[in-house]
């Protein structure tokens, strides 16, 4: 038995555990980021050998302990075409989340700990191939980000901190409920999630659509889709900058994830509620997009603003999954891993103003270029990449959605893009209004980024437009995926 | 049948216990205050070796009936539960070397405790009322004395008071309905003589004295389960208890008022083969609920422990709607979860308190949330074991409370009862909300005081064991599992 995909999982526990215990902040930075550069090593191996050709649900580097027995439970892992470039989503984020903090001062060995569990619970979410061992992990990423929000957040951040843990909390148990019931009506014993799966066929229609919208309503307030995602916003604004980009870029994904792995497999076999929640899915897809891009298009603070840009953004996500044709699949699941890039640079160009400005508010900055041309520089490549322009990858994502979308929702896709404009609205204006203009004078001589800030966020965006020019490496695994999810429409 | 010594064989863990009461008892009438801590050691050494032997002899396939004239049996459910008293009493002894070190009476707290994990043995073991009865009243009649054990202070002995009157008028209605059932019977004691009686001759048990007597043993269980509206007792005496004693109410004695409700009540209802599911559908609804909202508001911990302990209660209440043996299983293994997780909880919040008395004797209410802000800087280890023992409550991976929730919340569901399930779920949910804020105490505001807190080896050593406990259960679930599976076949096979 193979046993890299556990390696990935535990050494980032392991560094936890090491690093929460060396109180030297120099020492513990150093232990931190190797434990998370060795997972990104092997992933980047396992990515390497990793069989491209096998879709959706054919597992390689498959581990399997029987855990409890009585229950059909075992300690499952495996990766797919589905999971894959997560994986290594994940496995790029780290690091270089930990690279940006390195110049954390507060209690510095427990925070990079806590970031080291958050990276192993995501990579456990995306290798579980077993509900009960899916639950654990998908419950374990609320720890840390708890902590990180309520021990290093901003002024509300008790409110945001509870609000975040007891809503996505609710979430969880209501998809427990449907795991439970996925349990029991398919009778086989098992918690295996490609043998429920297999299973769920034989399910009555009444049961199939209470699963169905009850593990979905776990994944919709992940996601966040609107009207869930009251919770998202307040825990960006309070949260440190590392824990929002490991929110944003990873922590949501966990719920689009979810989409894919367990609910579009189902859509096939919905039987007699097919159609409706195929409807359901893209209406609350749209509602999002539109919703998100509007709500940002009207804040005041520059990081919320980027918190509804993701709502808006996990939208496309949601309608490319409902469109069900391959290309609106493949493109929902290139929007995750191409918003897990971009969004990380977002937040860590606002965490720079935030740190050095001391503001966020768009209407007390003006003119920061003149101060830190080097991250204008950089934030410019990441807004540029989140509004959408081509060659970057957030382009290829969304015209893959919309276009995918067109062939099987017209209206949907049109609204759509209505929204699109809008983002390329609020983005250039929030440009124009905090970094560009005449330099406000009040703000007094501020620092530009320093290196260990801007290296990070110049590899992300140096990803973002290889991955632009070139996404087949990534893309094809998708497509492969895609194209075996039983009932996709193959255009 | 003749009372020979052989007979006597199976039941030495009690017997050792027996042993080690007395001579403690005496022993101690000989030693200077200063050297009574050497008995705590010697109940440690006794607690150990009977938990040995009970490990030993294996707890999955043992099976004996028919003991000491018929009163007794020794089969995977009394051994899983005698194990759990066995390793809360150690817990508790461990904690209290330090807790009562300079108490002149220490020889006599010993013997009491020891005493009382031998009255809940019998009560895991018995298969006659009779006897069953009279383990209850040497537990409750030993936590009586122990609740009130540090007499010059007011608080204990209102909380000695209140237990005593409640326990007393409990055991007067256990006793009464148990007595009417001995009556209906025309003079049976043993409990599978009484269920298969019944099960004969159903319609006794719905007539008024049927239904009397079952009242009354709901109520006299419901007492010392502490079930809504029965509670009135629990939050008064956890609270004001020593918290070693509160970690051996709410983790030793409630656990058997449990393991006697299954053996009575669960056999009574199999046999009636009646719907009487909803009374008890609602009793466990209304005590997880209750329990919930009102500990939502609690100042003191130990209160808000107490409030969460009725709230689990009544989690493991559902068994008794369910009645499969699956949600025994559940039930089975809540129980021992909710062992470890509330002794540990109470033990650590004895430990925090015991600190900060040290640091000033004259300090009131030690238990208030206040005392606990910032403690993970005063004592990163006390309040990294809080918080592992409320997220254990709160029912977060990867604990004992994860697992044993997940359990016996899927065997309700497979049950058919989606309605309890839901309402349990949410439950749970809620409760996290006084948990996280325990946690955003210690972690996140400032500390009341910069002084240290070193905290003595005897209580690490009591929160490590109990935490093991925890994780263990929470990590390698399957050897719990199966036993827990094995204890609940006993009662429906």
């Amino acid at each position: 038995m193979e046993i890299y995909l556990s390696l990935i999982l535990f050494l980032p526990l392991i560094g936890a555990a090491l690093t929460f215990f060396i109180k030297p902040r120099e020492i513990a930075r150093v232990v931190a980021l190797v434990f998370s550069v060795i997972p990104l090593f092997i992933t980047a191996l396992l990515f390497t050998r990793f069989d491209s050709d096998l879709g959706f649900l054919q597992f390689q580097f498959e581990e399997s302990i029987t855990w409890i027995s009585s229950l059909g439970i075992n300690y499952s892992l495996g990766v797919d075409s589905v999971s894959m470039p997560l994986i290594l989503l994940n496995a790029i984020l780290c690091p270089l989340t930990i690279i940006y903090s390195w110049g954390e001062h507060k209690d510095a060995n427990q925070y990079f700990a806590l970031l080291m569990i958050l990276q192993a619970g995501v990579f456990g979410v995306f290798m579980s191939l077993d509900f009960f061992l899916f639950y654990i992990f998908w419950e374990l990423t609320l720890i840390p980000l708890y902590f990180l929000i309520s021990i290093w957040g901003g002024p509300n951040k008790d409110y945001a901190a509870i609000k975040f843990f007891i809503y996505t909390h609710v979430a969880s148990l209501v998809m427990l409920l449907g795991i439970f019931a996925l349990y029991f009506s398919t009778n086989v014993n098992t918690f295996y999630i490609p043998d429920l799966l297999r299973a769920f066929a034989g399910v009555d229609d009444v049961m199939k659509a209470a699963i169905f919208l009850s593990i979905f309503f776990g994944f919709m307030v992940k996601m966040p889709t609107v009207p869930f995602h009251t919770w998202l916003p307040d825990a960006h604004v309070e949260a440190p900058t590392a824990g929002s980009v490991l929110l944003a870029g990873v922590l949501l994904k966990m719920g689009g994830y979810g989409l894919f792995r367990v609910l579009l497999p189902m859509i096939q076999d919905m039987g007699t509620y097919q159609g409706q929640i195929i409807t359901i899915m893209a209406f609350f897809g749209l509602l999002s997009i539109l919703y998100g891009t509007f709500a940002a298009l009207a804040q005041t603070d520059l990081k919320k603003m980027v918190a509804y840009s993701s709502v808006s953004h996990m939208g496309f996500v949601m309608l490319g999954a409902a469109a069900f044709n391959v290309m609106s699949v493949s493109g929902a699941m290139f929007q995750q891993f191409s918003h897990g890039l971009i969004t990380a640079v977002l937040f860590m160009s606002v965490g720079v103003i935030q740190h050095n400005v001391h503001t966020r508010i768009i209407a007390e900055l003006g003119g920061v270029v003149k101060k830190m041309p080097k991250l204008t520089f950089i934030m410019m490549g990441g807004f540029m990449a989140s509004l959408g322009l081509p060659a970057m990858c957030g382009f290829v994502a969304e015209f893959l959605v919309l276009t995918g979308t067109y062939l099987t929702m017209h209206l949907f896709a049109i609204l759509a893009f209505l929204g699109i404009v809008a983002t390329a609205g609020y983005h250039l204006w929030a440009l124009q209004r905090a970094m560009f203009g005449s330099f406000n004078e009040k703000l007094g001589d501020i620092k530009d980024t320093v290196s260990y800030e801007w290296i990070p966020m110049g590899i992300l965006v140096l990803l973002i437009i290889y991955f632009g020019v070139n996404p087949a490496p990534v893309l094809d695994i998708f497509e492969a995926a895609s194209s075996v999810i039983p009932g996709v429409e193959l255009i | 049948m003749s009372f020979t010594c052989e007979s006597l064989i199976p039941f030495t863990p009690e017997i050792i216990l027996v042993i080690a009461a007395l001579s403690v008892m005496i022993i101690g009438l000989f030693m200077e205050t200063s050297s009574k801590k050497l008995l705590g050691y010697f109940s440690v050494v006794a607690l150990l070796s009977s938990a040995a032997i009970i490990i030993v002899k294996g707890v999955y396939e043992v099976e004996l009936t028919g003991l000491l004239a018929g009163s007794l049996c020794i089969d995977p459910m009394s051994q899983f539960f005698k194990l759990t008293f066995l390793l809360v009493s150690l817990l508790v002894v461990i904690a209290s070397i330090k807790e009562f070190e300079e108490h002149s009476n220490q020889d006599e707290y010993y013997t009491l405790v020891l005493l009382g994990t031998i009255g809940m043995m019998m009560v895991a073991s018995a298969v006659d009322i009779v006897t069953m009865f009279i383990g209850f009243e040497l537990a409750s009649l030993s936590t009586y004395v122990l609740a009130g054990f540090n007499k010059n202070e007011p608080k204990n002995i209102e909380a000695a008071i209140k237990y005593f009157v409640i326990g007393a008028v409990s055991s007067t209605l256990l006793l009464f309905g148990l007595s009417y059932m001995y009556g209906l019977s025309g003079g049976l004691t043993n409990i599978n003589d009484l269920a298969n009686f019944f099960s004969m001759n159903t319609e006794l048990l719905v007539s008024p004295m049927g239904i009397m007597a079952l009242v009354m043993m709901t109520a006299g269980f419901g007492f010392k389960m502490a079930l809504v509206p029965f509670h009135m007792w629990a939050p008064d005496v956890y609270q004001g208890s020593p918290s070693v004693i509160s970690a051996l109410l709410a983790a030793g004695s409630k656990k058997m008022a449990f393991v006697a409700a299954f053996r009575v009540l669960l056999v009574a209802i199999i046999a009636m083969k009646i719907e009487i599911g909803i009374l008890f559908a609602i009793l466990a609804v209304v005590t997880m609920t209750l329990g919930n909202v009102v500990a939502v508001g609690q100042k003191s911990i130990k209160r808000m422990l107490a409030y969460s302990s009725v709230a689990q209660a009544g989690y493991i209440a559902m068994v008794f709607v369910v009645v499969t043996p699956e949600a025994l299983t559940g039930g089975i293994l809540y129980v021992m979860s909710h062992a470890f997780m509330k002794a540990g909880a109470f033990i650590t919040v004895g430990a925090v308190c015991y600190v900060l008395l040290k640091q000033n004797s004259k300090a009131q209410d030690v238990d208030h949330i206040d005392n606990f802000a910032g403690l993970g800087k005063r004592s990163p280890f006390l309040a990294f074991s809080i918080l592992v023992f409320l997220f254990a409550l709160a029912g977060i991976p990867p604990t004992a409370g994860f697992v044993s929730k997940f359990i016996l919340f899927l065997a309700v569901l497979k049950a058919g009862y989606l309605y309890l399930v839901v309402i349990a779920i949410l439950n749970s949910a809620l409760s996290l909300y006084y948990y996280a804020r325990v946690v955003k105490y210690m972690y996140v505001l400032p500390p009341a005081s910069d002084e240290k807190m070193s905290v003595p080896t005897p209580y690490v050593i009591a929160i490590v064991l109990a935490m093991v406990g925890v994780l263990a259960i929470g990590i390698v679930p399957d050897p719990f599992v199966n036993w827990a599976t094995s204890a609940a076949e006993v009662l429906f096979y």
